[in-house]
């Protein structure tokens, strides 16, 4: 593949496996050592992983509102308050280490307690003994083909970039108006108070620009992340999503058009009330899955399972074979430079 | 660089330039860069661990850390082990100068625990520790000293001061038992527990069945074999009373109850057998299983029932061929001609004319197994019938591996658990080849550091000599018993040099002088099946000499000077703070703590040394046969502040006690075990006679040392460890941990272990020279454990209604994360108990309300997590978290009772012996009783 910029408009994508994803957040703190260590970026988390069912950080961003109705009409929401997003909590450390006192201190978030932050419902999930379930979705920015976030920004600050379809904004034109994070219906994007900038995923462009793979991506410890160009049909992604349908995207319901997909999760069955299997039925409702990624999960999920059949049976599959990515390499499409081998000018 | 890669680098340029939002971009492009990058890696005790990273360095601080990403495909078809790291390796960098960091030496200004502090000078705290230790060795002899091996900060804590220690006659206490990471299961049948394969060996498994883990929280960085297994047609089964993640992500989850695996895995064993799909020929050949044993006395039958003065290890089978009792042969597992019987019963005339009734084992072992029929086994587990029928076949059928987490080292009867999952896999041929087995962790490989730890002399010469030495040992012990292995021989060293001072088994310490034996003793808190009280079995232990020379300190040695090096013992030992602040702190004179951050240890300390981080000094990981590799980690940047590396502090101590003990006419001594010591000249014995004076000089004697014993290629030094990061191991070498692998290192296949057994017919180290599952020993035959069995968990703690569990936990590889400013953000900040969402409703407990868990032993506070997943009257508080996160500083570790199981023991029987890591009592955390009640709802 070649040429990003003779013109037409390329398109980066992300498929996230959700049965590799363990919820280590090694991505989410990657992506935060790399780029939101800055005075004002403290509480941001561009990458962050929540277990499902659960109410997601921000705190019940499903119900904010944005993206874009039926009639692809620009929806804004609400801002999330600063508590629904959660803040960077202090830790009284010296007044349990040196201030004298003793076993009478412990260490805990400074201040009154927290009431979110963004893994609080870490692996509480739904459902009831021994059926209860739950697994892990990561999100970032979607890059989405329609980011309703560019058009909701009273200063064009906001752009999309023709050579990898890159959501990105222009801090010196940014004025934080904010009104990209009511227009983004994901509610990934945060607003730096020190600067008076909002801030998002910048789906690490500086190394996609040196042929290295995201950071989420490259330091996923499950191997879960692909990443290629969409309009590349030799690459992973494009095969996941467009050949084979086994990824989909989070709420296409929010007419955005999500460049992030989803490979969905295989949970085992359940158990019945005397402790025998019910083949029939998957721990995590259908109906649930269907109400995160819509109807496409559902042959999403058939095909999965057929092609894993295929290998029980000793058959091939492709489908299979690009998933468990023998080399890790190929999970990112051209951007797999080891990036300790550049050396800065 | 790809083609492809290239490409695309070179149209970035191009757009770049006309950018229309130059500025804006160019700010970001700036944040990735950096001016230099170095190799690194986190030397603690993460295992499997020996994440290759990269660290990055901008104007002189350390910014960030990524994982490297380059091993190379081993074996063709198995997915390569990139990019291997999570997230506590991939923030390391924020713990350089985090609020915890330890950058000045302490010394206490108040009472112990108080949080006072003066910063003194390095010689003032190293004069001040030397003076105690001296006081201490003139007064109590040097076993008054004890550091206690925490498991971070190793090579250079056993290089470093382990030898330091072994030099003064300190004792430093067994690491293994210090955090409760042997398999007395896997010893007891092998006779070894440290087996291992290949972390990507799992990939060859048509079955793999998980059991007491949960490897999403405790292996991240190579858990992707599972999934890719499964991807590949592998069906993956998990066993767990909650549905943890683990349990999500894989073909079948089975709940069972608490403490339970021995029955499905006995039921299962029952159904094989009775549908007659076991594989014979693994059985005759591999296992005891065909061992004759007389029907009266329930022993094995020994050349010495038969023959006055016959052998107490050769033992029989019945030759189906000949009809005859026949010698079962100990030099190989090779049977020839002969057929071993399974069945039937046999008279044999014993050495004073009588005549005994002798039965296969495996006889023994159908009787045995009638009360465990599934529909019985299904009363005690909670696993379904039809599940254990479904399974039994599939293992019968299929190239099965076992992941045995370390919980199962970690109940009372787990050791039960491991023999029956063990009994599972031997009954199907279950060991020995690719995808198959079921292990535990290991080191080896990594000759030159164990070398240095011992050698007297610098150089190759001395490393020839000495292993010249070694080979004569080696030979005289083949040549004292011909049928010997290369494996035996070199335990049967290492356990005759156990007692010349090495580590220690601390179970006698905890015993003698830190309050364990009244817990031990406790009928109420322990097993039904126990006969008698713990101290008869002591007692019986001494009198016999099964632990002499390794059970120290003696009774009358009180303990006076305590180190804690790259540990954190008050969080790590059960019953921690309740036991140990209350029995020993009071006995001691000093207590110093060296580390890179301020533990609970440390606060509790009188002074506090401040160590290296990693990417502050070179280091290696210990390697493990779970990787394969010999990993190095550079010096990024200089130690924080005022800390030093653990080999300086080493050198100066050595230095000052020699000042310190001239100063005061004081030099030669002997320990009470009678071996002679001498201070006078210890720098230069440290330093090798003045030619290890930094780590790089060290290291370099280590690295060239590994390349004589030939595990690592010729040429290999500082210098290319420097550039290439990481190399692949070519060979065993010389340790008894490697050989224990028992399989031929191929540098383009996984590594299973156990494959000379099976394909060369190698026997085991065990008594029986064959993988056992019957231990004939009395007090084994007296509690009814000959045979794996199951047994319910002990009521340790009290008779309360909920159980507490634990396990590793996600956030932090032992405690040294927990207080990780990023990663307390990636959670609710603070510790929590996870409790069933009925149990919480029934207790009046709401999400995030603090509760108190009480038992017998004390109390702690800790707020609820309410969720589904919990077992009901299942309460989960997972380990590491460190007590001073708690109200009180008093966490779950300390209302664990720490008991060990007095069979572990026993000895004066074939393997039941005590070497490094091996054979030993370790105390149980798991399955600890306790009440929960709402901490407002506490009674007046």
């Amino acid at each position: 593949m070649t040429a990003a910029n003779n013109g037409q408009q390329r398109q980066l994508a992300w498929v996230f496996d959700l049965n590799r994803c363990i919820g280590c957040q090694t991505c989410s703190v990657a992506c935060k050592v790399l780029w939101t260590q800055d005075e004002g970026t403290e509480n941001m988390w561009w990458c962050s992983v929540n277990t499902q069912p659960g109410r997601g950080t921000p705190r019940d961003y499903e119900q904010m509102g944005g993206g874009y109705d039926a009639n692809g009409k620009l929806v804004l929401g609400r801002l999330p308050t600063a508590e629904e997003v959660g803040a960077a909590w202090n830790f009284n450390f010296q007044d349990v280490y040196a201030a004298g006192k003793g076993q009478a201190e412990f260490l805990h978030p400074s201040g009154s307690g927290p009431a979110w932050g963004m893994n609080w419902d870490e692996d509480q999930g739904a459902g009831t003994y021994p059926n209860a379930y739950f697994f892990y979705l990561p999100r970032i920015c979607n890059h989405c083909t329609r980011p309703s976030c560019v058009e909701a920004c009273p200063n064009h600050a906001m752009y999309k970039r023709a050579e990898d379809g890159l959501v990105l904004r222009d801090e010196d034109r940014c004025r934080g108006a904010q009104d990209c994070m009511r227009a983004c219906p994901y509610r990934k994007i945060y607003f730096n108070t020190t600067r008076g900038v909002s801030q998002h995923c910048i789906g690490c462009f500086p190394r996609i620009e040196k042929g290295v793979a995201p950071a989420c991506a490259r330091q996923c410890s499950g191997r879960a992340v692909f990443v290629g160009f969409m309009d590349d049909a030799d690459s992973a992604v494009h095969k996941f999503v467009r050949q084979w349908g086994v990824a989909v995207p989070l709420h296409p319901e929010w007419n955005t058009e999500p460049n992030v997909f989803y490979i969905p999760p295989l949970s085992p069955p359940r158990i019945r009330p005397d402790g025998s299997i019910d083949e029939s039925e998957r721990r995590i409702p259908m109906s649930y899955l269907e109400s995160l990624f819509g109807p496409g999960v559902r042959p999403a999920l058939q095909t999965l399972e057929n092609e894993i059949g295929k290998r029980r049976r000793g058959q091939p599959s492709e489908v299979m074979n690009t998933l468990i990515a023998y080399e890790w390499k190929e999970m990112f499409g051209p951007f797999t430079r080891d990036p300790a081998e550049i050396t800065w000018k | 660089m790809e083609e492809a890669t290239r490409s695309i680098v070179r149209d970035y340029e191009r757009s770049r330039a006309t950018s229309p939002h130059p500025a804006s971009e160019e700010r970001y492009r700036r944040i990735w860069r950096w001016d230099k990058v170095v190799w690194g890696t986190h030397t603690v005790d993460c295992y499997p661990g020996n994440c290759p990273m990269r660290v990055y360095v901008r104007d002189g601080k350390i910014v960030r850390e990524e994982q490297a990403g380059n091993f190379p495909v081993i074996e063709r078809g198995v997915p390569d082990m990139n990019p291997l790291g999570c997230q506590k390796g991939v923030c390391w960098s924020q713990t350089i100068d985090a609020p915890d960091r330890l950058l000045y030496p302490l010394r206490r200004a108040g009472e112990r625990g108080e949080g006072r502090w003066q910063r003194v000078s390095w010689d003032d705290a190293l004069t001040a520790i030397a003076d105690s230790m001296l006081d201490a060795i003139q007064e109590n002899g040097p076993e008054s000293i004890i550091e206690l091996l925490g498991a971070e900060g190793v090579p250079w804590n056993m290089v470093g001061l382990g030898r330091l220690f072994r030099m003064v006659g300190a004792l430093v206490t067994d690491v293994n038992a210090e955090i409760n990471d042997f398999s007395p299961g896997l010893y007891l049948t092998f006779g070894k527990f440290n087996l291992c394969s290949s972390l990507d060996d799992a990939f060859h498994s048509e079955l793999i069945l998980i059991f007491q883990a949960n490897p999403v929280y405790t292996v991240m960085a190579s858990y992707h074999y599972m999934v890719e297994a499964r991807y590949n047609g592998t069906e993956v089964v998990i066993f767990a009373p909650d549905c943890s993640p683990s349990t999500q992500l894989v073909d079948y989850h089975l709940p069972v109850k608490t403490g339970t695996d021995a029955a499905w895995a006995l039921s299962m064993c029952k159904v094989i057998i009775d549908e007659g799909i076991y594989n014979a020929t693994f059985v005759k050949e591999q296992t005891d299983l065909p061992f004759l044993a007389r029907t009266d006395t329930g022993h094995f039958l020994r050349e010495s029932d038969l023959k006055a003065g016959g052998s107490d290890e050769q033992f029989y089978v019945f030759d189906a061929r000949s009809k005859k009792v026949v010698e079962a042969p100990r030099a190989s597992l090779a049977l020839g001609d002969v057929d071993p019987a399974l069945s039937g019963r046999y008279d044999v005339t014993l050495a004073n004319g009588t005549r005994a009734s002798v039965t296969p084992v495996f006889e023994l072992l159908r009787e045995h197994l009638k009360a465990y029929d599934p529909e019985s086994a299904a009363k005690i587990c909670g696993v379904h019938p039809d599940q254990i029928r479904r399974l039994a076949r599939k293992v019968a059928t299929k190239r099965t591996g076992v992941w045995a987490g370390g919980t199962s080292l970690k109940y009372f009867h787990g050791d039960l658990m491991v023999r029956s999952l063990t009994l599972l896999l031997g009954l199907t041929g279950n060991w020995g080849r690719k995808g198959t087995g079921i292990g535990c962790w290991s080191i080896g490989m990594f000759d030159g550091l164990m070398l240095l730890a011992q050698k007297e002399q610098p150089g190759p010469d001395a490393t020839r000599e000495f292993l010249a030495m070694r080979d004569g040992m080696i030979a005289a012990l083949r040549a004292e018993d011909p049928t010997r292995t290369e494996e035996m021989c070199r335990i049967e060293m290492v356990c005759r040099m156990a007692g010349l001072g090495g580590m220690i088994p601390p179970a006698f310490f905890w015993y003698r002088h830190c309050g364990y034996r009244d817990n031990w003793n406790r009928k109420e808190w322990g097993d039904p099946t126990m006969a008698r009280p713990f101290d008869d079995y002591m007692r019986e232990a001494m009198e016999k000499g099964w632990w002499t020379d390794v059970a120290l300190p003696q009774q009358d040695v009180p303990p006076r000077v305590l180190i804690q090096a790259g540990g954190n013992t008050l969080r790590r030992v059960r019953g921690g703070q309740n036991m140990l602040l209350t029995h020993l702190w009071p006995q001691l004179n000093t207590i110093v703590t060296m580390d890179f951050r301020m533990s609970t240890t440390a606060l509790q300390s009188d002074f506090v040394l401040p160590v290296a981080n990693h990417y502050e000094a070179p280091r290696f990981h210990i390697p493990s046969p779970h990787m394969l590799t010999l990993i190095y980690s550079d010096r990024a940047t200089p130690p924080a502040g005022e800390a030093k590396t653990e080999w300086e502090i080493a050198r100066l101590l050595a230095a000052k006690l020699s000042e310190r003990a001239k100063a005061r006419g004081f030099s030669a001594y002997q320990s009470k075990r009678g071996m002679a010591y001498d201070l006078s000249d210890l720098t230069r014995r440290f330093t090798l006679g003045g030619t290890l004076i930094t780590e790089e000089d060290a290291s370099e004697e280590m690295l060239r040392d590994t390349v004589i014993c030939g595990t690592i290629p010729e040429g290999t030094d500082l210098q290319a460890m420097r550039e290439q990061g990481y190399l692949r191991f070519t060979d065993w070498g010389i340790s008894p941990f490697a050989i224990n692998q028992a399989s031929d290192l191929k540098s383009d296949e996984t590594h299973a272990h156990s494959r000379w057994h099976v394909e060369k017919k190698l026997p085991y180290p065990t008594l029986t020279r064959r993988a056992q599952f019957y231990i004939d020993h009395d007090w084994f035959l007296e509690a009814g454990e000959a045979l794996p069995v199951h047994k319910d968990n002990p009521k340790m703690g009290g008779d309360h209604p909920f159980v507490l569990t634990s396990g590793h936990n996600r956030w932090s590889v032992h405690s040294m994360n927990t207080t990780n400013p990023l990663l307390l953000r990636t959670h609710r900040g603070q510790p929590h108990a996870v409790i069933n969402t009925d149990d919480a409703r029934a207790h009046g407990i709401a999400d995030g309300d603090e509760v108190r868990v009480w038992n017998d032993m004390g109390e702690f506070f800790v707020p609820a997590k309410v969720a589904p997943n919990v077992m009901p009257g299942q309460i989960i508080v997972y380990n590491g978290w460190e007590p001073y996160m708690f109200r009180n500083w008093r966490g779950p570790m300390d209302i664990e009772p720490g008991l060990v199981k007095w069979l572990h023991l026993a000895g004066g029987y074939g393997h039941l012996r005590y070497w490094a890591l091996q054979w030993q009592p370790t105390p149980v955390d798991r399955a600890v009783r306790v009440n929960i009640a709402r901490s407002d709802a506490r009674p007046a």
